[in-house]
């Protein structure tokens, strides 16, 4: 039955995406469009005539938001683990969020990490010029493969969605090596965009710095992929007006709240073993810069998710995942922007058209995000069934 | 400086911190047993070291007249503009840095460092950046795609994008590596007037800085910049006037790209870990559910 009503959709999928333009894909659709066209000024005019970047602070919003977006987009890994690997049926509607959410991030990522290569023209050279040493050769050669792998995972939806059940089902019967090796992937490069800041000992400020950056990112991610993967399902389901199964807001809110628990552990414990909790207490930019991201975006969003009383308000579980969010994308700029010691005489405030591009590509991946949800069957109870 | 390097204690830090990670990190095996203890630096072969290209720089004989800048400019085709002044850039890859001070003004020589454990050449994407068989850091400018990691690794802030350029990429010192191919001095050495700048081996550069400061104890600081941060340079300084003065940073003594490379040696570990982690996982625990969730679907069907 179900199969009948997505066959039916499908093949008014582009008549109805005419008729039912709302005001939020107008929105996001203009939106785009601008970030389409600082992005195409940007790949022409160069750096230097487009950004505020320079030789101090050569990383600004677009790596802020690059290293913020693939963490978000641990949505995808995450889930993958929890319906497939633990084999949780109960999650797959919300499984099927995470790895949407997951590949659209990663394709955003990779739209900003073309604006922001110099020789943006030359992308593939990591492809055939390898430095296994390096930690970014790892990110970029893991993001790659993950992309692909991000691929495959939505496959099956996307071609329910146009009719070709048996071939969707063929594929899903077929995914789990696929999970596996999305789920080793994940674990490699959301750890190494730790690793990537221990080679800037000199750069990045002692509150942030510590050889455990690489457990960090990983777990951030997990605790934020799970955060991601829990909004868009509520988000989703409202789109849908389909109902939301309380066990899984719970058992995403519990995960990402366990998580988030063990990250503050390890936050807060490798201060105190440094002995920078002491200057971290006192009223300087950076201690109070820690204590934001650390009250705001783990503390407050941990009691949120794990206290009882609390968690069963629904209200409060989405500002706890949202929490969770702002933490790490305040974690992220603060590693990559805000705790960087510059060299003197350098300053960084991002230009109009780093805001027009990348507010652009946040406006395309929610417009795909959208369409996705509205149109194919990804919160379907089974498909291809 | 407030930077976290200055403090002498870093390796007890770190070992707390390793401690730490130890007690508070025990459910993610790999990445933290990937963190080794601090100790052991790539001790490399100390004669091939020795006899590497280097130069030293003596600010005590410095004069400020710019003459090494000119040379360098002419000899690599540079197009310098008033933004470029006292600044390393895509069009500056040497500048005298003037150091205003009560008794009198000290100028110093910036340019790349030719670490001897290079944090850039480790952290390139793509092995652009990459050691000569003479052992000069160079760019590899077919391969480098201005991804600008170079820049954050450098613990002297020294690779420089050409922002101009829309297509631009990272430029740098080369160690006037064609002259020294072609069994030439460096640029900048052969055109300072005053003896402030000498280019020789490794070795014998130190042995000159350690007598000059032998010979003249009360005139020079007891300090051979170079000679042990981050592993150690090949352009070496010795001042009349302390090295922290004179916007030479504080550097600790380890190498760089030691601190990636213990956590990125261990890559095949971690991935062999977590996939057969997630195997066992599913093997054990996720068909089981899913038996029971088919089980339950056709009870109710």
């Amino acid at each position: 039955m179900t199969t009948t009503t997505i066959g039916q959709r499908s093949r008014s999928a582009a008549r109805t995406v005419l008729t039912e333009l709302d005001g939020t894909m107008v929105v996001l659709f203009l939106l785009m469009s601008a970030g389409v066209f600082a992005g195409v000024w940007r790949l022409f005019s160069g750096l230097g005539a487009s950004t505020n970047l320079n030789n101090g602070y050569a990383w600004g919003l677009w790596i802020g938001f690059d290293f913020t977006m693939i963490a978000f987009s641990g949505a995808g890994f995450t889930m993958a683990f929890v319906g497939h690997v633990l084999g949780l049926k109960r999650f797959h509607s919300a499984m099927r969020i995470g790895v949407l959410t997951g590949l659209l991030g990663y394709v955003g990522v990779l739209v900003l990490l073309v604006l922001d290569l110099g020789r943006w023209d030359r992308f593939y050279s990591f492809i055939i010029n390898w430095n296994i040493h390096s930690p970014l050769f790892e990110i970029c050669f893991c993001v790659l493969l993950y992309s692909m792998v991000l691929v495959f995972e939505n496959l099956p939806q996307l071609l329910a969605g146009i009719g070709k059940h048996k071939l969707a089902h063929a594929i899903h019967k077929a995914i789990m090596p696929i999970v596996i090796l999305g789920v080793t992937l994940s674990s490699l490069h959301q750890s190494t965009l730790g690793t990537l800041y221990l080679a800037m000992p000199h750069r990045l400020h002692a509150f942030w710095y510590t050889p455990l950056l690489p457990v960090l990112f990983f777990a951030s991610s997990i605790m934020v992929g799970l955060s991601v993967a829990l909004l868009g399902y509520l988000i989703a389901s409202k789109i849908r007006r389909m109902p939301v199964d309380g066990k899984v807001v719970k058992g995403l809110a519990l995960g990402a709240g366990w998580t988030g628990l063990l990250y503050a552990a390890m936050k807060i414990g490798d201060v105190i073993a440094s002995g920078e909790i002491a200057a971290i207490l006192t009223n300087t930019r950076m201690a109070n810069l820690w204590k934001a991201e650390m009250l705001l975006g783990v503390i407050i969003p941990i009691a949120l998710m794990l206290i009882p009383q609390l968690r069963r308000n629904r209200k409060a579980v989405v500002t706890g995942a949202s929490l969770f969010a702002v933490g790490v994308l305040f974690n992220r700029f603060n590693a990559t922007l805000f705790a960087q010691q510059s060299p003197s005489g350098y300053n960084y405030t991002a230009s109009s058209l780093e805001w027009v591009s990348t507010i652009g590509v946040l406006a395309g991946v929610a417009l795909a995000w959208y369409l996705a949800v509205k149109y194919l069957p990804i919160l379907q109870e089974k498909h291809g069934h | 400086m407030t930077s976290p390097l200055t403090r002498k204690d870093i390796s007890r830090r770190d070992f707390l911190r390793l401690s730490a990670a130890a007690a508070g990190a025990a459910v993610f095996v790999g990445p933290a047993s990937a963190l080794p203890a601090f100790a052991e630096s790539g001790a490399a072969d100390e004669a091939a070291i020795n006899a590497l290209p280097a130069t030293l720089f003596d600010v005590s004989r410095c004069i400020g007249c710019r003459s090494c800048e000119e040379a360098c400019v002419a000899t690599h085709n540079l197009n310098p503009t008033a933004d470029d002044d006292g600044k390393l850039t895509a069009n500056r890859y040497t500048y005298i840095a003037e150091v205003p001070l009560e008794s009198r003004p000290r100028w110093v020589q910036k340019q790349c460092m030719h670490c001897l454990e290079p944090a850039c050449v480790g952290a390139c994407t793509v092995g652009a950046l990459h050691v000569t068989p003479e052992g000069i850091i160079t760019i590899d400018k077919d391969k480098c795609f201005g991804c600008r990691y170079c820049q954050y690794a450098c613990p002297f802030s020294v690779p420089a994008y050409d922002w101009a350029d829309p297509f631009g990429l990272i430029h740098k010192c080369d160690f006037c590596l064609e002259r020294q191919r072609a069994g030439e001095t460096v640029a900048c050495v052969a055109a300072c007037p005053t003896g402030a700048l000498h280019f020789g081996t490794r070795a014998e550069m130190l042995k000159m800085a350690h007598n000059r400061i032998k010979a003249n104890p009360r005139h020079y600081v007891d300090h051979v910049y170079g000679e042990f941060e981050v592993g150690g340079t090949r352009r070496l300084y010795i001042s009349d006037v302390p090295m922290s003065m004179l916007g030479l940073r504080d550097l600790p003594h380890d190498s760089v790209p030691h601190k990636t490379h213990v956590v990125m040696s261990k890559t095949p570990v971690i991935a062999a870990s977590v996939a057969g982690i997630a195997t066992a996982i599913y093997g054990f625990l996720g068909r089981k559910n899913e038996k029971v969730a088919i089980e339950v679907e056709e009870s109710q069907s």
